[in-house]
Formats: C-alpha cells, structure tokens, sequence
C-alpha cells in the first residue's frame, strides 16, 4: 500500500497537467456551440494577461469592432501568462479544442514553440493581413514556413530610461548618454555612484534579459538562424555581451534585485539611475509622480567590440494568434480590422494605455508625436517607434527559455572566475544535449 | 464418509465463495475507480516516459531518454539540491518535531492548548501564501535582514535570495517552518499513548529524565518517526511551491528541485512531455529505494 501510495503521488505531477484546464471549461464550453454557424451571434474568446495592458487594448478593439459588428460578442478572459502557456500546452497535447480560446496571446520568445510543436493548431492569417505593413523584426517570430500565424501586437523596442537629475549632479547631461556603448554608460555609472551613492541599474541574476537585448542588438541570437541548433560558443556577440554583463556587475554599480516589484520599487524610490529595458516599462516609471521631469529615454547603448551592434534592440513583445478551431474567421476578421491595419486604433492605444504597437502606418499619426511632460517634453513615441524600425530581425527560435536557464548557471560561474570560452564551450554542450 | 465430508467441504466452500463475492463487490467500486484514476495514468506515463519530441510531435525513442538523464546536467543539479534538502532538512525537522512534542506533553506546561495550537498553525496555511511571505521576509531589504542588521548580528545584508548558499538556507528554514507542528502533531498523539505508569517505574528505578527519554520515549515512538520520515521524505522529493515562490529555482538553478525542472520541461521550455514523464519516473524509483532502506534501518519486519 505505501508503495502504491508513493507512485500515486508521484504521478500526480501529470495527473495535475491534464485536471488543469478543466476549470475553464465551464466559461468557455458554450463557444464551441454557437462560433461555427454565421448569421446567429458569434463568440470569440479571447486569452490574454495584463490588465493595465493586453488586455485593455483587446477591450479598446472590442468597442471599436462591436460599432460595426453588433452580432459579435468578444470576451476577453484574463488568464496570468504561466496559465495561458499551461492550458495551451494541455489542451493542444490532449486534442480537446473546446477548452481553448478563438484569439490567444502569445509572447515573441515563445511563439515559434507552439507553431512548430502544435502544426495546424494555429489559423494561418495570410488572407486577412499584410505583414509588410508591421515592423521587421516582428515577422520572424510570428510567422512559420512561409505562412503568417500572428498578428503583430506590441513593440518591446528597448530604451535606456535614465534619470537626468542624477546625471546633472556627477556632472553629465543627457547628451552625454546618447548613443553610447556599454563600456561609455560603465564610466558615467561610476561617476554617478561616486557621487550620489546611486546604483546606474537594477539586475536580477535569474533573469537574462540584458543580454538578450545586447544580442539582438547585434543581430544574434542563442540559436543559430534555423531556430533549432544552439549557438553559444563561438558566438562573437554573446561573447561580448558576456564580458560586458561582467563588466557592469563587478563595477559596483549594480543593485541585486530577485523579482519584478523590487525591480519596480528600486526606481520608484530613486535607488538606481537608469533602467535599460523594455518601453512597456514607461506605465510604471510614470506612477511615480513626484519623478515627473526627472526621466528622459535614450537609446539602447551598443557593443563596443561588436561592430554589427546599433542603438535598437528588443525585449519582450506579443503578438496575437488565432486558433485553428470555429469561429476562426470571424476572430480573424475581428483582428483585421482592429489590431491589423486600423492606424486610428492605434492612436488610441498610446494615448489611453500607453501601447507602442508594431504597424508602421501608426507612427505617422498625432497621438505618437505628441511631447511626453513626465519626459521633459520629450516626443518619447515618436523617438522610441523609429527605434522599432532598426531593430534587428532574428529568428527567437523554439528554445530561448531552456538556453537561458542553462546560460544563467553559466553566467554564474563565469562570474566566479571560470574562462569564457569554458564556460560558454560546456554551455553549448549542455544546450544540445536539452535540445533535440 | 468420504462422500459426507466432500458434501460439507463443497458448501462451506461455496459460502466462502458467496462471502468473498460480497467482500469483493462492495470493494469493487473503489478498485475500478482506483485502476481508472491511478493505474491507466501510471501506465500512460510509463509509455510516454519512452517516447520524446516537442508537443504533439511525441516519438517512440525507445530507452533514449534514460540515457539523456544521466547526461542531463540540469537533472543532475535538481537532484543534487533535492537531495541536500533530504539531508538537511528531514533530520533537523524530525528532531525539532520530537523536542517540541515531548515539551508540550510534559504536565507542568501551562497553556499548552495555545503552544500546540500556534506550533501547528502553520500547517494550515497555504503554501504558496507562505511562500510569497517568506520571500518578503527574506529579501535583501527584507524583514529579517534589517532585524539582524539593527540588532548588530551582521554588518551586511544577507543575500538570502540571490546567494546560492544562502537560498538553499531560505528553503530549508521555509519547509521547516511548514512541516515541523504538522509532524509533531503525530508525535504528540504516539507520546500520549504511552503509559505514563512505565515512566513512574522508570523513576522508581532511578533513570534519569534523559535516560528515560532515550530508553522509553525513543523505542516507543519508533513506528511513528519512521512513518513521519518516510512521509517527509516523499514529501521533500516532491518540493515544488516553496522553490517556485520564493527563489524560482534560481539563482542560477542553486535551488531547483526535481518537481520544478519537470514543470520547466513540460510548461517553460519547448514541452517535451515525455521527458518530463521520465523525470517524473525517476523520481518513483527514488522514492522506492529510499522507502525501502528507511524499512530496513529502522529494522521492521513487518
């Protein structure tokens, strides 16, 4: 019995993979009824899992859609992303389509993992976009063998957010900070801490994002270009992104952090100077408001031994997909005319929710040359939409979470004092042995 | 006589057959249910433990994914930290569960009801709300740092978090706070049916308090500490909301557990759910083996 017992328990850990997207299905079941036949109401569920974010911009285009189409009714559920990955995988594994939604978000890093690992589970969108008409480095994670799965949502274009106050007070002005290299924003960060005790940036060990923005940066990636095969050693600008990293962490300029409200609470309080990350940031800097003023955004700084490295890069990111199931047409017909060509829309985005998106006609309207007063009257969108357009296009591939992982302990120990080359060489080894 | 004794034979075995019929049927619900619910599951998982490939892509790789375990570094991690969890943590809470138990049985104790009440009380408590508490209190700027720091016992901040070591520590003070008042309940129980007239003999005969722990306490309670180390055992291999909640595994997985690393190969990464089935495989056979070496130190043959 207590042999039983124990294998009973130990197989929870699957049992619980498929238990967990049967609570949905109590909201969700009655979509699968009534999307497949035109002419009644047609429901369209949508996943998605910011608030303040995604999804406001997902009930922005519902009203805008619904002005239209009074025979659509759009819901939005919030799942937090972790769950929507995990229903997601559960459903698509188990073949019972009914649990899952018509619209589902998906960030970049992930997307081509559940294009290439659920084929035909995504609804292609060919006929209903044009994906010249969004950014380029959006395409390659949103699209698979030629065919375009997703609707390109946000811009995770990156910036480097830094507080001119500080900087005045070592002795700097915020032209000093344009366009930059690394090694460059190394010194005025010494020169800060030196003088107002401030740390230049926040980082979290566990969280490898910095050096996926410096990659991207430089057009590289941890895989090669088909997305598949590792490529950690021998790979020039994740080598320098390394000794850069290195360089930052042991200038004694750096605050360590572990999760995202002390990322959030560490400028907030004024601890650090700058904030290398991605604009979707610019919401919580902006809840300060005692701050206002204080910021200005400059372009990401580049690799000073990487000569392909420009002052662009990306972190972050989704993009919106259709599944394969009923009601595909009217999801995508919805999604053609909002977040697909609609530029109005997207003016409505950056002024109520503050969401950069990735259509390049919307760049050319009011509300992203409007100045920013928390920035200093900085056109903060307009400088941060022509950043989007230089951003280098890469293929994010299947594996940037299990490489990160891998990297991290790596990155650890070549902290610690390991080579470079060693560390990156059992990196590499490790990454292919996860990888198949 | 021997027609008679075959005639009887015959009906009293036909009774047995009807009694074990009946004691069959009334078990059977639960049976069927049983091989539903668990056996298919288990053998389901066995298969796909054979089987490896990226979400519905699942291919029959025969023992491949075995072999990839012992070449699995990030395996070999999670089940390094596990273990040191095992080793650590186990002992300590076994033993602090028996200390606290034997105080709060002892008659002289006033307010006992509270102490037992306020030592379980964290057993109740959800462990993924205790777990988020616990990363506050342990933060860098956290609770218990700027009480040690204002106190003089250390000039700076303990990385509780974000230090390898000191995250293991994190986890391990963590499961102790959580396990140590449930195991000391079943402790509490085992010392209240011993019969207090053995201790009375054993002061008559002039043991000391220490001896009679050892000669009395220990011995009788021997069922009960192996169940409770067994029970923690599986308990610990099966670590996964405190890891997730407070550390995430990090930094660099230096508290990853096997539980998490599965989830990561099923949810995080690319889902490969037949590795995943596999890792979740060797975790049976450890807990097995340990099982199994606890019942042979402990010396029981039943």
């Amino acid at each position: 019995m207590k042999k039983l017992l124990t294998i009973l328990l130990a197989s929870f850990m699957l049992l619980t993979a498929c238990s967990s997207n049967s609570d949905k299905s109590t909201n969700t079941s009655n979509e699968g009824t009534n999307g497949g036949s035109t002419g009644k109401k047609q429901e369209i569920t949508v996943w998605a899992w910011d608030k303040a974010f995604n999804i406001a911009a997902m009930e922005t285009a519902k009203g805008i859609y619904a002005q239209k189409n009074a025979d659509v009714t759009i819901n939005v559920i919030e799942n937090a992303q972790d769950d929507i990955i995990q229903k997601l995988n559960a459903g698509l594994n188990s073949g019972t389509t009914k649990t899952l939604p018509n619209i589902v978000l998906i960030e970049d890093y992930r997307a081509q993992s559940f294009l290439q690992a659920y084929p035909d589970s995504f609804f292609a969108l060919d006929e209903f976009i044009n994906a010249a008409d969004f950014a380029d480095y959006k395409i390659g994670p949103t699209s698979f063998e030629g065919k375009q799965y997703g609707v390109p949502f946000d811009s995770g274009v990156a910036g480097l957010y830094v507080r001119t106050d500080y900087l005045q007070e070592a002795g700097y002005t915020v032209d000093d900070l344009q366009d930059v290299t690394w090694d460059e924003y190394i010194e005025i960060g010494k020169a800060i801490k030196e003088k107002t005790g401030k740390d230049m940036l926040t980082q979290d060990p566990n969280d490898l994002g910095l050096i996926r923005m410096m990659i991207q940066s430089a057009g590289a990636w941890y895989l090669q270009e088909d997305g598949k095969t590792p490529f950690i050693a021998n790979n020039a600008a994740l080598e320098d992104a390394f000794n850069t990293y290195k360089n930052i962490m042991d200038a004694n300029i750096v605050k360590v952090i572990s999760d995202w409200s002390q990322f959030v609470g560490a400028f907030n309080s004024g601890d650090v100077a700058s904030i290398p990350t991605g604009n979707w940031i610019t919401a919580s800097v902006k809840a300060e408001a005692e701050q206002s003023g204080k910021w200005a955004i400059v372009p990401f700084p580049t690799l000073a031994n990487t000569a392909s490295s420009v002052h662009a890069s990306n972190l972050g990111g989704s993009s919106w997909y259709v599944m394969n199931v009923d009601g595909k047409e009217a999801a995508a017909d919805f999604l053609k005319e909002t977040f697909g060509s609609n530029v109005d829309f997207y003016q409505t985005l950056v002024t109520e929710i503050g969401a950069i998106g990735t259509l390049k006609a919307a760049a050319q309207g009011e509300a992203y040359t409007a100045p920013d007063e928390f920035f200093n009257g900085q056109t903060t969108i307009a400088d941060l939409a022509s950043w989007t357009e230089q951003i280098p296009n890469v293929n994010y591939g299947m594996h940037t979470y299990a490489v990160e992982d891998i990297l991290v302990v790596e990155m650890q120990n070549f902290m610690n004092g390991t080579e470079l080359e060693t560390v990156l060489n059992n990196a590499q080894t490790q990454a292919e042995t996860q990888i198949r | 006589m021997k027609t008679e004794v075959r005639r009887t034979s015959i009906r009293g075995s036909s009774i047995r057959t009807k009694a074990n019929l009946t004691g069959w049927l009334f078990i059977s619900l639960a049976v069927i249910m049983i091989v539903i619910f668990y056996f298919y599951p288990m053998l389901q998982a066995l298969l796909l433990s054979f089987k490896s490939g990226t979400g519905m892509n699942l291919d029959y790789v025969g023992i491949d994914n075995y072999k990839r375990l012992f070449s699995d570094k990030t395996f070999t991690t999670a089940l390094t930290n596990t273990f040191i969890y095992l080793i650590v943590q186990v002992p300590v809470m076994i033993i602090l569960a028996l200390f606290l138990s034997v105080l709060l049985n002892s008659r002289q104790l006033k307010f006992r009801g509270f102490f037992r009440t306020a030592i379980f009380l964290p057993a109740v408590t959800s462990l993924v709300a205790y777990s988020v508490i616990f990363k506050y209190l342990f933060a860098t700027d956290g609770m218990i740092n700027k009480l040690f720091m204002s106190i003089q016992l250390i000039q700076t901040p303990i990385e509780w978090i974000t230090d390898p070591f000191w995250a293991k520590v994190t986890i391990i003070i963590a499961i102790t706070w959580r396990w140590t008042g449930y195991n000391m309940i079943f402790y509490l129980s085992a010392l209240q049916n011993i019969d207090q007239s053995i201790y009375e003999a054993a002061r008559i005969d002039g043991a000391s308090a220490t001896r009679q722990f050892f000669g009395i306490t220990i011995p009788l309670l021997k069922p009960i500490i192996l169940f409770t180390s067994i029970t923690s055992t599986i308990g610990t291999l099966q670590l996964f909301d405190e890891v997730v909640n407070i550390t995430q595994g990090g930094p660099g997985n230096a508290t990853l557990s096997i539980s998490h690393y599965i989830y990561n190969l099923s949810f995080k990464y690319t889902s490969d759910f037949g590795y995943a089935a596999t890792v979740s495989y060797s975790i049976v056979v450890i807990i097995i083996i340990l099982a199994f070496l606890q019942f042979k130190l402990a010396g029981d043959k039943k």
